[in-house]
């Protein structure tokens, strides 16, 4: 029982490092109409940011994921304004373009920082117990975290006019300009968003999991997985769905070991994916 | 209406089933045949190997562009192909490479069709990531399918394949059977593609109005899904043959990024982009293997640079010169009497 | 009214409904096209007129009722199944396949429905007239919009239907050009036989046309009879002036 409950623990802290990560993901489909391979990218560099900042540089571990969101917000805009933006209108460009550049962001750490995985410990020890439950502080710290970032994204789509402009754009992108929003604005803004949320998990959540140039990869499989789970553009679908990959995952990695979770996972976004493709809360897809 | 003589419907000229393109791309596949009886460095020899490997598991993806759909799924059938030939000939000593290379092509193929039935009528993103998702569960099924995949040993030891009874052991001879797969594996896809040319670039065009006009489009797409996962299952029967082992990194699901970066740097809009493409980057990856992991970043270079200002490809752009320096306009394809031409789409 | 007896080639809908979700956006529609006839399709802006056509083509299913073309039922059929017994249909916005020549497109039409270049000869004075010979070889994404869709009407005619459904047809051309579609309408009946349900907004061209017409509103068929007869009825008046401004948009690619 107790192994039960600090397993769920580690399964709604991974759900909410996945919900920021899908959030981020979702929003950047839901109002660009692009789907982001870059996306892992922020997170790993993020994660770099942070550590250099906090380990090189000896910067406070708080101030190194601030650093880490704004350096990934802004390197999201830039790459939104000068690339992406450029060929918007055609989806297989848009996949090129981000797919090329997570290749040069993983090329860029791996030069700069090398293969090895370099040491980037949470600044927080001890362990939280209560009964037989275990509970690293990091872990509880990060979920903290994680929970007032959620927070302040749905704060921001549904209660500011940014948000509204946003979410209109997502519904729909002529009725939105014709309302006189600044679509051309929103672009670099939303997808900056996204870009800062993806770095700033990559800072709470690597010194936890592990840093490590590769680990973009996995990062991105698992986002594709949570916004297929919940469906392309649906903010609380994203968010459902990341708890439940993270209890899913966390249940699987205790009870059934290998790669098994994983692969249940998989096997269930692609029954979904063929059987309700808008997925679990998603409405149908809208052509760009 | 007014008094001029009514005009009739011009004659029609037929245009060839290969363009210039295809020709050019057969040559230069069936040229490599030349290698192995020529050359006995290990370098040339295995880079020649990597480079038709990469180039017929591309195809692949070119295939499923003439749809306009981009596939993430070409090391899945590599997969199904590599693996079935590694259990033939490790479990039923079937060595011959007539037999191996029909079973790589097959088994992959006939996998695509109910998948294909599933998954096809998805488009633009969701194709994407239904193959990507479907990558990922044919590696984690590699690594947990232990007693028939090996998991993560993968099956080591697999006898050399024979042709007519010979065995096509050596460094040659592996070349010589990655050049036949290959060269089987362009003549399809040039004759597939080219054949159905009209339907495939009016399902890539406006698939919509082609079926209100009476096209069957989902028979299109799952031939071109069927023979696009055979042709690379014979990319995965090359591979193991090379390696003499079916493991799952061969077939990791990064990889579909290469072979990708290879159809679309290459230039999508002809079997010779892919080839082009598929030359040109392993070279590259060779080269620059020395100063580094560079290769990925080079690639994503590439890939944004061939996607903001050439989309025809290195293929495109230099067909491109050659017609301007011929005087004529490269701007619209000559001579499209076929849809689905050799030129450049929306140049 | 299960066994109507039907000449071959008539389309008629019985009691067609369709909802999305909860909402109902066609309700118990009925009318007939005779083979050969020509039926006018009017009604504001909403009031279901592409939706129908998307029915009838196979885009969409249906929540009631049925649609028989001649003695067989087509509703749930695929688009290509419907062309291919010959009710084929047009688009609202230019459909052609771009960048290709006119030439190109046309010969796609007829693989596509299996016809042979001889239809082209029989097209020819069509083709002639609205000015597709002469850009015979040309790419036909930079012609005129005007041309485009005299291009896109002609390949669905190219496919020798023998019922044809218009989407508004004369939309987005210009005054001069839409005399195209009077020729065309023609064309298609006297030459090719063909039976054509109509939706068109330009009532010039359904009073030039059309014998008969049917009045859509809401999704329900509010009159039907003669242009001039049903366009003086005072609730058809009052559906166009109070007509909802929904988008009836057609989800074109």
């Amino acid at each position: 029982m107790e192994s039960f409950i600090a397993t769920g623990l580690i399964g709604i802290s991974l759900g909410t490092q996945y919900t920021l990560l899908a959030l981020g993901f979702t929003l950047i489909f839901g109002i660009l109409g692009v789907v982001n391979f870059a996306h892992g990218g922020f997170y790993v560099m993020g994660g770099y940011v942070a550590y250099y900042c906090n380990v090189i540089l000896g910067l406070p571990y708080p101030f190194a994921v601030l650093m880490a969101m704004l350096s990934m917000a802004a390197l999201g805009w830039l790459f939104e304004a000068f690339i992406l933006e450029r060929v918007i209108e055609d989806h297989q460009a848009t996949l090129m373009v981000t797919m090329g550049f997570y290749l040069v962001m993983a090329t860029a750490i791996l030069m700069i920082f090398g293969a090895e995985s370099p040491q980037f410990p949470f600044p927080v020890t001890g362990v939280w117990r209560l009964g037989g439950i275990y509970f690293p502080y990091a872990n509880m710290i990060v979920l903290g975290a994680c929970l007032a970032a959620i927070v302040f994204v749905y704060w921001l789509v549904y209660r500011t006019n940014i948000g509204r402009g946003m979410r209109a754009m997502s519904e729909d992108l002529p009725v939105a300009s014709a309302l006189g929003m600044r679509t051309k604005a929103l672009f670099p803004f939303a997808f900056a968003l996204a870009t800062g949320l993806a770095g700033g998990t990559g800072a709470l959540v690597t010194p936890i999991l592990a840093l490590a140039p590769h680990v973009g990869d996995s990062v991105l499989a698992f986002s594709f997985l949570t916004v297929i789970l919940g469906g392309l553009g649906s903010v609380t679908g994203a968010t459902c769905a990341a708890f439940i990959v993270g209890l899913i995952e966390a249940y699987a990695a205790v009870y059934l070991g290998g790669s098994k979770g994983a692969l249940t996972l998989f096997a269930l976004v692609l029954i979904i994916l063929v059987v309700r493709p808008q997925g679990l809360l998603g409405r149908e897809v809208r052509r760009s | 209406m007014n008094n001029r003589v009514p005009k009739s419907v011009p004659a029609e000229i037929r245009a060839s089933l290969f363009s210039g393109h295809d020709w050019i791309a057969l040559a230069i596949v069936s040229l490599t045949f030349v290698i192995p009886f020529t050359s006995t460095n290990p370098q040339v020899l295995s880079q020649t190997n990597l480079i038709l490997i990469a180039a017929t598991a591309a195809l692949g993806v070119y295939i499923m562009q003439r749809l306009d759909l981009m596939s993430f799924a070409v090391p899945s059938f590599m997969a199904i192909g590599g693996y079935t030939v590694a259990l033939l000939s490790m479990k039923l000593q079937l060595t011959d490479v007539f037999v191996l290379a029909a079973a790589a092509f097959l088994m992959p193929a006939l996998c695509a069709i109910p998948l294909g039935a599933l998954i096809l009528r998805l488009k633009g993103v969701y194709f994407v990531l239904v193959t990507f998702v479907l990558t990922e569960i044919v590696q984690l099924l590699l690594f947990e399918a232990g007693p028939i995949t090996g998991g993560s040993n993968g099956l080591v030891g697999m006898p050399a394949v024979k042709i007519f009874g010979m065995e096509l052991w050596d460094n040659p001879h592996v070349l010589l059977t990655t050049c036949g797969l290959a060269f089987f594996s362009f003549i399809i896809t040039s004759v597939f593609t080219r054949w159905f040319r009209s339907e495939f670039a009016a399902i890539e065009t406006n698939d919509v109005l082609a079926e209100s006009l009476g096209l069957a489009a989902w028979k299109y797409k799952a031939m071109a899904f069927s023979v696009a996962a055979g042709v690379s299952g014979l990319a995965g029967f090359a591979l193991v043959n090379m390696l003499l082992t079916a493991h799952p990194s061969s077939f990791a699901p990064m990889s579909s990024v290469n072979y990708i970066t290879y159809t679309i740097v290459g230039g999508k809009a002809s079997i010779l982009g892919t080839l082009i493409g598929a030359l040109l980057l392993v070279s590259a990856t060779d080269y620059f293997a020395l100063s580094g992991e560079m290769s990925p970043g080079l690639f994503g270079l590439l890939i944004i640079v061939v996607t903001m200002v050439a989309r025809g490809g290195v293929v495109g752009v230099v067909s491109g010169l050659l017609y301007r320096l011929a005087g004529q306009s490269p701007s619209l394809k000559n001579g499209d009497h076929d849809l689905g031409g050799n030129g450049e789409k929306g140049q | 009214m299960t066994t109507h007896s039907l000449s071959a080639g008539a389309l008629h809908a019985d009691r067609i409904a369709k909802s999305f979700g909860g909402l109902k956006v066609f309700h118990d529609v009925s009318f007939t096209v005779p083979a050969g006839g020509l039926l006018g399709v009017i009604g504001p802006n909403g009031a279901g007129k592409t939706t129908m056509i998307n029915i009838f083509s196979g885009r969409l299913g249906l929540t009631s009722g049925q649609v028989m073309l001649g003695g067989t039922r087509i509703d749930g059929r695929s688009t290509f199944e419907i062309a291919m017994m010959g009710l084929v249909r047009s688009f609202q916005h230019t459909a052609i396949f771009n960048g290709h020549s006119v030439e190109t497109n046309l010969l796609s039409a007829l693989r596509f429905s299996r016809r042979d270049r001889s239809v082209l000869e029989r097209l020819s004075p069509l083709l002639d007239q609205f000015g597709l010979i002469d850009n015979w070889q040309r790419n036909a994404e930079v012609m005129p919009y005007g041309l485009q869709k005299m291009l896109g009407l002609t390949m669905a005619l190219a496919t020798q239907p023998n019922m044809l459904l218009l989407d508004e047809p004369a939309a987005g051309l210009e005054k001069s050009e839409r005399a195209n579609i009077d020729t065309y309408v023609k064309f298609a009946r006297e030459e090719f036989g063909c039976g054509i349900l109509l939706v068109e907004h330009d009532m010039e061209i359904i009073k030039r046309l059309c014998p008969s017409v049917i009045v859509l509103d809401g999704g329900r068929l509010i009159a039907e009879g003669p242009p001039t007869d049903v366009l003086s009825q005072p609730h058809v008046i009052n559906a166009y002036l109070g007509g909802s401004d929904e988008e009836d948009s057609d989800v074109t690619h």
